[in-house]
């Protein structure tokens, strides 16, 4: 076929093509539902969620939903080649750094001692299980959508929706959870968000190729 | 291109014919040494790649860096998987330029091998357009279709043969 040919066909298709985030907006609702609704039928949350909901207790939920913003922000920056993400990046490696700060503050005050008695509780294998079984309907739907993007380095997107995926996963288990320590929280969390991010990229490297 | 997002054809066709030149000057200067066939495909590659991808633009972003990222990516992409492939077979490849000297240099030939992966009518539409110049509402009463259901058609074929074309460059 020559290539004035092909666009003449190209130039034939007028059909107007979604933007990605319209495209996303609805199947992403459904996944928030389906993990929302999930998470009342099988984890349900703690009895004194109104007082936790008060006290220092939540950050646990509200720095997920930071990250969760900014992370798919920039996701969505990364499909779009000649978008400006700088900013939000920046943002993103902020609020991360203060987290691991906020971790050794508190490992500092209390000691490996400290870490391994807050570790040693069954409700960090719950943690770590639960946070990616929450994040996977996400997870999946933000990788569908983000592939009609036009993603320049597809592990990075890939990573992104993971981190905006677990975040927000992290956050609807923080109204389960009833672990407040630092010591718990941040390194529980933050494995179990990694982990998400981590099969985002690894999903995003060859689903988001194109 | 704010015209062909619109679904302005004519504005589309003549923006694809003005940045085509262009973008062939720099898949030649790349990839010299694959021939000139090679490099048409690559750059039908980059015609296709900017169709099927061209709702990521932002309307009030400039287009050429727009248009630039998405090049450069397909470029890249396409000489890493052609530069392999033209590794394997290297004696057929020499044969095959001798023969083939006398063709047209704006031919590519991995599209006639995806067209001829799709549903005869799919690939008669797509051929249609520019073999015959014909626009949506001629082919529609050539074959017998509506106007609607023709641009359907068209419009689903040219996805699979972004699949397609993906498919072979994996």
């Amino acid at each position: 076929m020559r290539t004035d040919d092909l666009i003449a066909a190209l130039a034939a298709d007028t059909k107007p093509q979604a933007p990605v985030a319209i495209r996303m907006a609805f199947p992403l609702m459904g996944a928030v539902g389906l993990s929302g609704i999930s998470f009342a039928l099988f984890w349900g949350s703690r009895p004194d969620v109104w007082a936790a909901l008060g006290s220092m207790a939540v950050l646990k939920t509200l720095v997920p939903l930071v990250l969760v913003a900014l992370a798919a922000a920039f996701a969505l920056a990364l499909a779009h080649p000649g978008r400006a993400g700088k900013g939000r990046a920046s943002a993103l490696g902020a609020v991360i750094a203060l987290a691991a700060l906020a971790f050794l503050w508190a490992l500092g005050r209390e000691g490996l001692a400290g870490l391994q008695g807050a570790l040693s509780t069954p409700s960090l294998m719950t943690c770590l299980m639960s946070i990616p079984a929450l994040a996977t309907p996400l997870l999946g739907v933000a990788l569908w959508g983000l592939s009609s993007g036009a993603s320049l380095r597809p592990w990075l997107t890939g990573a992104m929706a993971g981190l905006a995926a677990g975040a927000l996963a992290a956050a609807i288990y923080s109204i389960y959870c009833d672990k407040d320590m630092a010591l718990f929280v941040l390194p529980a969390y933050g494995v179990a968000i990694g982990s998400v991010t981590l099969a985002g990229s690894l999903i995003g490297m060859h689903v988001l190729k194109w | 291109m704010r015209a062909a997002n619109r679904g302005d054809a004519v504005a589309y066709r003549r923006l694809l014919t003005a940045i085509t030149p262009v973008l062939r000057k720099v898949v030649r200067a790349r990839g010299a040494a694959l021939g000139p066939e090679s490099c048409e495909d690559v750059l039908q590659d980059v015609l296709l790649a900017i169709h099927s991808k061209r709702h990521t633009w932002n309307e009030d972003a400039p287009l050429r860096p727009w248009l630039y990222a998405i090049a450069r990516h397909k470029v890249i992409d396409a000489f890493r998987v052609r530069g392999r492939r033209v590794e394997l077979s290297i004696d057929e490849f020499a044969e095959g330029l001798a023969a083939e000297a006398g063709s047209d240099p704006t031919e590519g030939r991995d599209m006639e091998k995806v067209l001829n992966q799709l549903e005869p009518r799919a690939a008669e539409i797509v051929r249609g357009f520019g073999l015959h110049g014909e626009t949506t509402a001629e082919t529609a009463a050539r074959l017998d279709m509506s106007e609607g259901a023709v641009r359907v058609a068209l419009h689903r074929a040219l996805k699979s043969i972004v699949k397609l074309r993906e498919r072979m460059i994996e």
